[in-house]
């Protein structure tokens, strides 16, 4: 257990004694003191607790660990280690142009705003269909909607490799397409092998740099 | 265990809703890693604190009006 968490666990543990003082001995509330530290213990640190466990539950949500949890989502993670440099995915995973550790929710995540709160009520659809509906198979699941370039340029947007790249600036007209979510980075014939499930068995893999 | 005076009785029974809400709150934060922990620590973890903390509250605002 990592130490933020083995901390607010303790903090939580200590507020339940607290808590449980107030349970067994009631009467304390009779003095003003009393009543002061039930307002603090019954009101004020139930909230810090919720606030600090749920601050780090959303944190380790946007883990690559927490995502690829699901079964489903196994070959997905596979793909993050296709050893060829036309796979989108699986080349940011392995030159680090995401961070590892982060990998889907730095691309699959909303930038706009509120969007970690959208990306998150989207996790949520996701559970419900894989617990509550019949999920499709790996190789049949589809994005909600179309993957926005936004969320490329979130990184890419002014970055020298993108804006000064050959094909690029080929056509005068394609870099302003591409940031106005005209021209699409993915559907466009330009960077479409992102997560090829559908050929992992034939594919060679990466084993890692440790 | 539950005390006769009623002011009491209701603090110590949102006190009970709370010791379970962070009860499950702790639970989810050492061993449920997945999506799953995270709904239960949001879903029962976080609505056992609202109801704790909402019957907390309304035994507050029962006490304040029957002692005038």
């Amino acid at each position: 257990m990592a130490t933020p968490y083995a901390l607010i666990v303790l903090f939580i543990v200590f507020s339940i004694v607290l808590v449980s003082i107030f349970v067994f001995r009631p009467g304390i509330t009779a003095t003003r003191g009393g009543k002061i530290m039930a307002f603090l213990v019954l009101f004020a640190l139930p909230l810090l607790c919720f606030g600090l466990g749920g601050a780090t539950e959303m944190e380790h949500s946007k883990s690559t660990k927490f995502c690829l949890s699901c079964h489903i989502m196994e070959p997905y993670g596979q793909s993050l280690r296709v050893d060829d440099p036309m796979h989108l995915a699986a080349a940011h995973f392995q030159n680090h142009r995401v961070l590892p550790g982060e990998a889907c929710y730095t691309c699959h995540t909303n930038y706009a705003m509120f969007g970690g709160m959208k990306a998150k009520f989207g996790g949520l659809k996701h559970i419900y269909v894989y617990y509550l509906t019949t999920p499709p198979a790996p190789q049949d699941i589809k994005l909600y909607e179309p993957f926005n370039n936004r969320e490329c340029l979130h990184c890419h947007a002014g970055a020298r490799s993108f804006e000064e790249g050959a094909v690029h600036t080929a056509d005068p007209d394609l870099l302003p397409a591409i940031k106005a979510n005209k021209h699409s980075c993915l559907s466009s014939g330009c960077h479409e092998t992102v997560h090829d499930v559908k050929t992992l068995k034939e594919q060679k893999f990466w084993k890692g740099a440790g | 265990m539950l005390s006769a005076n009623a002011m009491e009785r209701r603090l110590q029974f949102a006190g009970i809703l709370l010791m379970l809400g962070l009860l499950v709150e702790a639970l989810c934060l050492t061993f449920g890693r997945g999506a799953v922990g995270f709904l239960i620590f949001a879903g029962v973890g976080g609505f056992s604190l609202l109801l704790g903390i909402s019957y907390y509250l309304l035994a507050l605002v029962r006490s304040g009006s029957g002692g005038h």
